[in-house]
């Protein structure tokens, strides 16, 4: 009975705890992504309308990718909302990775509301076919 | 701090489960002015007092590939997307980004003035001004 007792307050502390970050950063946007792996690496796109390149911050960490980003849409003053289909202006997403990437040479590319993340591989993780000699 | 594992908004994950799902079981009939769950581009529509603004979340399009049309009080986007240099090589994981042609009309306000559309594409946002007719606009009238 002791340890359910533990367990029980343990949980709450962390739904507390993640309900105080989410307050502090607001709900978010995930953004669609298209990914594509080849044998240099991984290409991501992910659709990040209204962001300019200086509200994106792409940045890994702990070997997690984390994309986030905040659309700004020039508006006259004093607009009423009318229908929104996008509430929320922020978008983020992460992606784990594993070590076969070289997280220090991504390539970032945004346009048009699209970024374009080249992850390039380690080059001892790229395939490389063995000749077997006959003898 | 970061926190991978729990990062994840639950929020967000029920959406694009819904998204998903809804890509599945998409044939099944529903009302015929509920528009599917995760249309593209998804708009924005809000007005001031001199004009309606419509903002469409449209990345990653030629701008000249847009069409945007007023007909009888009724705007309509539409254009197409093609998916960049996909590569015939290779495995690709997520598709969820939209491809193919697109069209979304939706009905102007009465007093929006149909000679007056403006429409610019910034950042991937389509954002498309209509003015209001002069009658329209709210006056203040001075008590004598």
């Amino acid at each position: 009975m002791n340890t359910q007792t533990q367990l029980t307050e343990r949980n709450s502390n962390a739904v507390a705890r993640v309900d105080k970050e989410k307050a502090q950063k607001g709900p978010t946007v995930t953004p669609a992504v298209d990914i594509h792996e080849d044998a240099h690496g991984i290409t991501l796109w992910a659709d990040l309308p209204g962001v300019s390149r200086d509200r994106l911050n792409v940045h890994v960490q702990d070997r997690t990718l984390f994309i986030e980003g905040e659309a700004m849409v020039g508006t006259p003053e004093g607009l009423r909302l009318r229908h929104a289909e996008i509430r929320e202006p922020r978008f983020e997403r992460a992606f784990s990775l594993s070590t076969d990437f070289d997280t220090s040479k991504i390539e970032a590319n945004l346009n048009d509301g699209v970024l374009k993340l080249i992850i390039p591989r380690r080059e001892e993780a790229k395939p490389r076919r063995v000749e077997v000699s006959v003898g | 701090m970061s926190d991978p594992l729990f990062n994840t908004s639950l929020f967000n994950e029920f959406d694009r489960l819904q998204r998903q799902m809804s890509s599945v079981f998409g044939g099944l009939p529903t009302s015929i002015r509920a528009s599917r769950f995760g249309t593209f581009p998804q708009v924005n529509l809000g007005s001031t007092d001199d004009s309606v603004e419509i903002v469409a979340f449209a990345p990653g399009i030629d701008p000249a590939k847009i069409e945007v049309t007023v007909d009888k009080g009724l705007l309509t986007i539409s254009g197409e997307r093609t998916r960049v240099d996909s590569p015939s090589e290779g495995r690709a994981y997520a598709q969820e980004r939209f491809a193919g042609s697109f069209r979304r009309a939706m009905e102007l306000p009465r007093d929006a003035d149909p000679d007056k559309v403006k429409a610019r594409y910034v950042n991937g946002c389509l954002v498309i001004s209509v003015g209001k007719r002069e009658t329209s606009r709210p006056r203040t009238i001075s008590v004598q």
